[in-house]
């Protein structure tokens, strides 16, 4: 399966499952997860930062559309696209990872490597999401312990998302 | 130039980022509910349409508490048929009733989405500009208010719910006849919070806020909620309590959209307020 179709198909599974599943449970009034920035974390290596930047918008704007929120995903996941490649650049051993035309995940990343990528950038967008939407609306006290649950869950179903969907091992091309 | 050039190529991807976040943030800040976007207006109707297949699916598992509900707003409105009263005696004289024009006329929807868990939670129903549901107009359930319609397309309507961080309704406590308002707090779907009660009247727990009428969109008397805890606030004249809301926002299946036929009569009156008396 080509690298594009499968980004699709990732987007639209993500976006079901955000807007039909996870934006109707409620575990308590702290925990809202937001498993659908899994796409913008999981867009290959190589992807362009101007391409990347414009993507991870369109992502948020989408779903903002779904849910009835002017700009506040958008600004959030642009956020976490421009910052990605940092990360990344952080992480990678010199040289770069081996085979860029690959995207991140445990495997190619090493797992240590990739669990610190996912929560900073996971942390950084709820931190910027749910500081915009409850804005001076909610206690300080209650927007860290709602923001710190939320990265939780939200991390706990990346984890979930990995033993069904990434590959165990290197496949040969 | 030269150097402009090569400056906004080298920072072209941080320039990039800070324009869309500009862009994003001016839309967060600048966000006022009722906004008239035609863009809006067209994602409305598509948006209802997918909800809509959604609500179809997730109604059947309502069917129980809607029939409980149904059941106990007929038996309501039955004990309301005029048939039910003795009538005094009217052999004598005849009254014809021209003291009673209509004010409110309500108009049944279908919730097809509804969210409880944001910090601005909005309701999608089924019914829209075609049938005459506009910005502004106040949506009950059969047990209380439910919101107020910020925009409608042609076939849906997007609903603010009282679960809003910018909704406000004006309340008086029925017992008393104290005026107050009602916001949600964003920690439970369930509660909101009830202010600017004096201090010198005792609420009670289970005192029943109905809304006060002196908004256009919701007709006097329609419960709100019920008080549960009395908080403290020592330092003023007004007290807070927590109430029960009346809807019971987290299983929402039918609401009924409220038109006054007056409002548009007394925003007329209201707006022209005159220079001096």
């Amino acid at each position: 399966m080509s690298e594009l179709l499968k980004n699709i198909i990732r987007f639209v599974l993500l976006m079901f499952v955000q807007v039909f599943i996870l934006n109707h449970i409620m575990l308590s009034g702290l925990v809202q997860p937001y498993l659908y920035l899994l796409f913008i974390l999981l867009l290959p290596f190589q992807t362009p930062r101007a391409l990347l930047l414009i993507l991870g918008t369109a992502t948020g704007w989408v779903l903002d559309n779904f849910m009835h929120t002017p700009g506040l995903h958008a600004a959030a996941c642009a956020a976490i696209a421009y910052l990605r490649p940092f990360l990344i650049g952080m992480l990678s051993p010199q040289g770069g990872f081996e085979d860029t035309t690959r995207a991140p995940s445990p495997l190619t990343m090493g797992t240590g490597k990739f669990i610190f990528y996912a929560s900073v950038l996971v942390l950084i967008h709820h931190l910027i999401y749910f500081s915009l939407e409850v804005f001076n609306f909610q206690s300080t006290q209650y927007l860290i312990l709602k923001i710190l649950c939320s990265t939780l869950v939200t991390l706990l179903l990346i984890f979930v998302y990995g033993l069904l969907f990434f590959e165990k091992r290197l496949r040969r091309r | 130039m030269r150097n402009l050039i090569l400056f906004i190529r080298r920072y072209f991807h941080f320039l990039l980022f800070l324009a869309i976040e500009a862009i994003c943030l001016s839309r967060v800040f600048s966000q006022n509910p009722f906004q008239q976007a035609w863009f809006l207006q067209f994602s409305e109707e598509w948006m209802g349409r997918l909800y809509q297949h959604y609500a179809d699916v997730m109604q059947y598992f309502h069917l129980r508490q809607v029939n409980d509900s149904l059941l106990a707003e007929n038996a309501r409105l039955r004990n309301e048929l005029l048939q039910d009263f003795s009538v005094a005696d009217t052999s004598r004289r005849i009254i014809r009733d021209t003291a009673h024009h209509r004010q409110y006329a309500y108009l049944p929807a279908q919730v097809v989405n509804n969210s409880i868990i944001h910090a601005a939670n909005y309701i999608t129903i089924h019914r829209g500009r075609m049938e005459g549901v506009h910005a502004h107009m106040g949506v009950v359930s059969s047990a209380g208010v439910a919101g107020v319609v910020v925009r409608a397309s042609d076939h849906y309507a997007l609903v603010m719910s009282v679960l809003h961080k910018d909704f406000r309704l004006s309340v008086r406590l029925k017992r008393t006849g104290d005026i107050g308002y009602v916001r949600w707090d964003g920690e439970n779907p369930a509660t909101a919070l009830l202010s600017d009660i004096p201090r010198s009247v005792t609420l009670y727990k289970n005192d029943t806020v109905v809304t006060s009428g002196f908004s256009v969109m919701f007709p006097p008397d329609i419960p709100v909620g019920y008080v549960e805890k009395v908080g403290q606030q020592p330092a003023s004249n007004f007290q807070v309590a927590r109430i029960r809301l009346a809807t019971p926002f987290s299983r929402l299946s039918y609401v009924y959209v409220i038109e006054n036929l007056q409002a548009p009569e007394q925003l007329q009156v209201e707006s022209n307020l005159p220079s001096s008396p």
